[in-house]
């Protein structure tokens, strides 16, 4: 009970220590993807990433809100969950060419976000209706950091 | 606007003074008695870890979290003087209660809201006995929030013999490091998925830590769900809870299944518990809805000395009946109703075989930034006042036939009636229970029954009060 009710705390901690002080051991291939309880197609994008050599853990709470606006996101760009991975963040369903791009050009932003879900997104169901706006987050307002 | 007495809450409280004139005489031998109450709605503050000094700065009913319990028995009459010291327009509703729809307290639906330093006074009777509560009907998602919310019971003229009775109003709270109330009320998140739930739970204000028991007591618990969003799966461990009303109203003594008592937002039960764990077991009381994020809510706490050897022998007989209709089913009008909408709701339709409403296209912000993200029957509403969703023939028996074409929970809550549900996913229930609030599951169809006998426009909208604010709302006529 105590770790629950310290939740506060925790939730600072944890995006904190997530955000700001990545484990030391952690190799760039360490994920920790923060997702509601009860969302099914955040499971699904932790397996696409996965596929795609990532190792990921899944960890469930109450706060993605609060997280996500800590990690920089603003509430109207975020995604339905939250990955972070070595320095960045990754908010949504963010196809891998953007992931990899991401890691390896080391751009110097916060992270990058796909808002919403939209359909046929990895991890999610259904076509795809139109391209994906990928934004990039920072100091700045958010703008298009790549489309897919 | 009458001058009342500003009642404690602990008891009932037979009249006011300014009318004891009138009524002083008959009152001690009226079988209807008056029970007046003041309420002040006011920004305040509240300790919720016990033995800190940390305020957390919340709105409150007369400076308490939860606000006053207010009792009064069966049959009572019951006025409520509302005064609101908030810099925002209130209202009081009565959850649960059938009360006339001009007391139920929904603004501009049922009343003009109250103002910024004015007053209502809400009368009415109380029909039924059972464990109900109060709370706003005004921006609700905030208002309840940050702490505006109270029980309400209604005692049986002959309650069941217990040792003791306990109300545990449960909430949860979204605190950020400073231990204040975090301001991101309405966020898109929260309204397209599972509503706000919290970070810090409570039980009447305070965060649980033991709740001291006797071996073999008998207790009545009286459970509350006043959390914006957050659904309660509580195991009393070592224990054999038996669940004897829903929602204020009788039902079959029974154990729960699974030994899971579910309480989704705005929803009651009433439970008789022996206090019978063994010795040095552990005897917790764990939340386990969320089975990721299960944790222990309280440790009862036995004291050495037994209050008796064995626990009683009393039976645990079903309570009195309240006054309600009961529905026809070989002549109910029947209703469909679809909900649908909120995130994973394409695919989720689309596994269904349906689709979503036409305004929808394939980008959930898109949708978002269109303002409704739930819809009844494909409507989203945009406040209180509407078009009916559909007009009921009063005294007349009607079904609901209600899909959650959604992915995610609904509580859904009618006002101004109690209603039996009669079956989930085609089969009967177990209990056919009465109830106000009905928990959906994902993909659900539930159906629900109740003569149509209280007039006016009545609110019915899920009471995950995000989903209520981003459109799941209705109107329901009877008339």
């Amino acid at each position: 009970m105590r770790k629950i009710i310290m939740g506060v705390a925790a939730v600072g901690v944890v995006a904190a220590s997530a955000y700001f002080f990545m484990q030391p051991d952690a190799s760039a291939s360490d994920v920790t993807l923060y997702k509601n309880p009860q969302c099914g197609c955040c499971e699904e994008y932790a397996k696409y990433l996965t596929r795609n050599g990532f190792t990921v853990t899944v960890k469930a709470t109450h706060d993605l809100n609060v997280i996500s606006r800590q990690a920089g996101i603003p509430d109207d760009f975020q995604g339905c969950h939250l990955a972070f991975l070595d320095d960045y963040v990754i908010s949504g369903h963010v196809p891998i060419a953007t992931v990899n791009k991401l890691i390896s050009e080391r751009p110097d932003i916060k992270g990058v976000t796909l808002p919403g879900m939209p359909n046929g997104s990895p991890g999610m169901s259904g076509q795809k209706s139109g391209p994906f706006r990928i934004y990039e987050v920072g100091a700045t307002e958010p703008k298009i950091y790549t489309v897919e | 606007m009458p001058k009342l007495v500003s009642a404690s809450y602990s008891r009932r409280h037979f009249l006011a003074l300014t009318s004891a004139a009138a009524t002083l005489s008959t009152l001690p031998l009226k079988a209807n008695a008056a029970s007046d109450f003041t309420l002040r709605v006011a920004p305040g503050r509240a300790r919720f870890t016990p033995g800190s000094t940390v305020e957390t700065a919340v709105w409150s009913y007369n400076h308490k979290v939860p606000g006053p319990e207010l009792r009064v028995r069966q049959g009572d009459r019951i006025r409520v003087a509302v005064k609101n010291f908030l810099s925002e327009e209130t209202t009081v509703h009565w959850h649960g209660l059938r009360v006339p729809n001009a007391m139920d307290g929904v603004p501009e639906l049922t009343q003009p809201p109250i103002a910024p330093g004015e007053a209502f006074t809400y009368e009415f009777d109380a029909v039924d006995a059972g464990t109900f509560w109060y709370h706003p009907h005004q921006r609700s998602f905030e208002q309840v929030g940050r702490g505006l919310y109270g029980p309400l019971i209604i005692e049986e003229r002959e309650p069941p013999k217990v040792d003791r009775e306990v109300t545990w109003v449960l909430d949860d709270w979204r605190l950020t490091r400073n231990r204040q109330i975090s301001d991101d009320f309405d966020n898109r998140h929260d309204m397209s998925h599972n509503g706000r739930v919290g970070n810090t739970v409570t039980i009447n204000g305070k965060q649980p830590g033991k709740f001291a028991v006797r071996p073999n007591e008998r207790i009545r618990l009286r459970l509350i769900n006043a959390a914006n969003a957050r659904i309660f799966g509580l195991d009393f461990k070592g224990h054999n809870p038996v669940v004897i009303a829903l929602d204020g109203q009788p039902v079959t003594p029974h154990q729960p299944e699974d030994g899971l008592i579910v309480l989704g937002p705005a929803m009651r039960a009433d439970l008789i518990i022996d206090m019978t764990a063994e010795a040095g077991a552990p005897h917790g009381v764990i939340d386990r809805f969320y089975e990721e994020l299960a944790y222990p809510l309280v440790e009862l706490d036995y004291d050495a000395s037994p209050l008796r050897d064995q626990p009683p022998a009393w039976p645990i007989a079903m309570l009195p009946s309240n006054p309600l209709r009961e529905p026809r089913l070989d002549e109910a009008e029947r209703h469909e109703i679809v909900f649908n909408g909120g995130m994973m709701g394409g695919s989720f339709m689309a596994k269904l075989g349906g689709s979503m409403p036409s305004a929808r296209t394939g980008s959930m912000m898109g949708m978002m930034h269109s303002g409704g993200i739930w819809f009844v029957n494909g409507v989203a509403a945009t406040g209180h006042v509407m078009d009916p969703l559909l007009t009921l023939k009063r005294d007349r028996s009607h079904v609901f036939v209600m899909k959650n074409a959604t992915a995610w929970h609904h509580p859904m809550h009618l006002h101004g009636h109690s209603f039996r549900v009669i079956t989930r996913n085609g089969a009967p229930t177990p209990h056919q229970e009465w109830q106000d609030t009905v928990l959906m599951e994902p993909g659900e169809t539930v159906e629900i029954a109740f003569v149509a006998d209280n007039p006016g426009d009545w609110m019915f909208h899920c009471h995950i009060l995000e989903h209520q604010a981003s459109g799941m709302m209705s109107v329901i006529r009877v008339a």
